[in-house]
């Protein structure tokens, strides 16, 4: 690890990170204050089943329901997706288009040690995301009148941490891998969209509902963690994918060219 | 030119067959549709002060990022300070001051904010020397990266070369963008530390610079070393020049016809004259007419190396 890097790179990063904690904790505030108002109305509507699985196929009329919907199935995954993939690939293909990373290579630090420490950096980005989640939960269930207990708040929070991990980490291989930044930022996020959407069309096929074992969304919200608490085995694959892909960032840009 | 500037090693010091700072063995890096670097087999002695010439594309750059590890050689081998380029990159960059072409630093940070880091990076920099740096180059610390001149980044770039006081510099066109009188402070730098015996590897496409600064050269062509030698010795086989001044005009066809002569230009009253070899046809041949006054000119380094470019080009 070189702390310097990491602290440098929380430096560049902090100030749109932290402006978009507050924006979440306002939009889950605001969210959590429309429940009284309009879920029980929209929970009385006949939604078609494929609408509803891509909306985590939960109850609007109850808010726990309301804040899945919402919230942990779509907003909340993609947003922390979206900080941790453009964060990891930033820090890696984009300082490398950029030129920078020819100066601090030429420097005398394992380059192993320079990616580590860079996705030390984003990892502490993507925790300050899912704690702005988690702070934004607590202040809109309360808004909301109330229903979702602080430990099943806080399930959803770490098991979104988790998810932004596997995420970050996955554009981490593919920009430290390749020192592209498009290829990065474009693998990544479309792996995650699909992810998404085959894990909410997959279960409606019976011949490819195995499909969904292959997608990180399954291991972050399947198990529906503002309902049913912390997914221990969720978490432990998201984590595991996680280290390999920091392990094959590490050793690719180790063991390649520096791009001209 | 250094010895103004009181350095302590002189050229005839600059033996290659002593202790090698860089030693190359058909170091290579094939890019692919001819482009890269082929085959270098280079020496450079500690306390030299070395000029790599060439265009664009020439594979100066590669040379350098070989020789830092940055990328990895096709073929043959490498080392600097006596270490392997692959097995002991990280102890090589620790001694090694680099500078790379097209300097690009953190965009978003102050001049102030990258020095820092890039010393915390490295580690064990003396604060007091890095200080001194930013007085001599009147470095600007305080306002972004990306509101900087190329010249002040480029300031920057030197400075976080020189600060570790780096046994062996390895400079990718260091004088770009830098103003007369900062090329002056860079130049007397330079000579303050080839007279520490530090060694500075430097290259550059405009030639004027290195003909102020170097003790020996290597000209690099698409890739490949056409010749590597001390200037003085690259002056001695360069074409030499006359400049002839007449009472009246006089044509040059006259100094064409002659074998030694390789090119005559006219300005009025005056010829300059260059030609290989004895003086004397030259001589005979002006002498036809009433001579006002005949100047040598030496040749400057753009015409040596012209002149190995257009032999390889041949």
């Amino acid at each position: 690890m070189s702390w310097p890097t990491t602290r440098i790179t929380l430096r560049l990063r902090l100030p749109g990170t932290l402006w978009t904690a507050v924006g979440l904790v306002a939009v889950l505030a605001v969210v959590g204050a429309l429940f009284p108002a309009v879920g029980h109305t929209i929970g009385k509507l006949n939604v078609p089943t494929s609408v509803a699985n891509l909306l985590g196929g939960a109850d609007y009329g109850t808010i726990t329901g309301w804040f899945r919907s919402e919230i942990a199935v779509i907003y909340g995954p993609l947003v922390i997706a979206a900080l941790a993939i453009t964060g990891a690939t930033a820090v890696t293909a984009g300082e490398e288009e950029d030129r920078i990373l020819a100066l601090v290579v030429a420097h005398p630090i394992r380059r192993s040690r320079l990616v580590a420490a860079k996705a030390a950096a984003i990892a502490l980005i993507v925790l300050i995301v899912a704690c702005a989640v988690w702070i934004g939960l607590i202040v809109g269930v309360a808004a909301g009148g109330g229903g979702i207990s602080l430990a099943h708040i806080t399930a959803l929070a770490v098991q979104l941490a988790m998810f932004g991990l596997a995420a970050g980490s996955l554009a981490l291989a593919i920009g430290a891998c390749t020192g592209n930044r498009s290829l990065a930022n474009g693998l990544a996020g479309g792996i995650v969209i699909l992810g998404w959407l085959v894990n909410s069309f997959a279960p409606l096929v019976g011949t490819i509902d195995w499909l969904k074992y292959l997608t990180l969304f399954y291991y972050y919200a399947d198990h529906d963690p503002l309902s049913r608490g912390v997914d221990v085995l969720g978490i432990a694959v998201l984590g595991v994918v996680a280290l390999a892909l920091t392990s094959v960032a590490l050793a690719g840009f180790e063991r390649r060219d520096l791009r001209a | 030119m250094f010895r103004d500037l009181g350095r302590a090693i002189p050229v005839e010091m600059a033996d290659v067959s002593g202790e090698s700072v860089i030693d190359t063995r058909g170091l290579s890096k094939d890019y692919g549709s001819g482009r890269g670097l082929f085959g270098l087999d280079l020496q450079v002695a500690r306390g030299e002060v070395f000029g790599f010439l060439g265009p664009n594309g020439a594979g100066k750059s590669t040379t350098m990022r070989l020789l830092l590890d940055l990328i990895r050689p096709t073929s043959g081998a490498a080392r600097v300070l006596e270490l392997d380029t692959r097995r002991d990159s990280v102890e090589i960059r620790r001694r090694v001051g680099f500078l790379p072409g097209d300097l690009a630093l953190y965009p978003k940070l102050t001049g102030r904010a990258v020095l820092d880091y890039l010393a915390r990076l490295r580690g064990g920099v003396n604060l007091r020397v890095r200080d001194s740096l930013i007085d001599r180059f009147e470095a600007d610390l305080d306002r972004p990266v990306r509101q900087l001149s190329t010249g002040n980044r480029q300031k920057l770039g030197l400075i976080q070369a020189f600060m570790h006081e780096p046994e062996l510099l390895i400079l990718d066109e260091p004088i770009a963008g830098l103003d007369p009188l900062v090329q002056r402070s860079f130049h007397a730098l330079l000579g303050e530390v080839s007279a520490q015996g530090r060694t500075v590897f430097l290259s550059s496409h405009t030639l004027s610079e290195v003909e102020r600064v170097t003790d020996r050269l290597a000209i690099l062509r698409e890739g490949r070393l056409v010749v590597v030698d001390s200037l003085e010795n690259l002056r001695k086989v360069a074409v030499q020049r006359l400049e002839i001044e007449f009472a009246e005009p006089v044509a040059g066809d006259e100094f064409r016809k002659i074998p030694v002569v390789k090119e005559v230009r006219a300005n009025g009253r005056i010829l300059t004259i260059g030609f290989e070899g004895s003086a004397d046809a030259v001589v005979k041949a002006a002498a036809g007419h009433e001579v006002r006054a005949i100047r040598p000119r030496e040749d400057d380094l753009e015409d040596i190396f012209l002149r190995y470019y257009g032999e390889v080009a041949e």
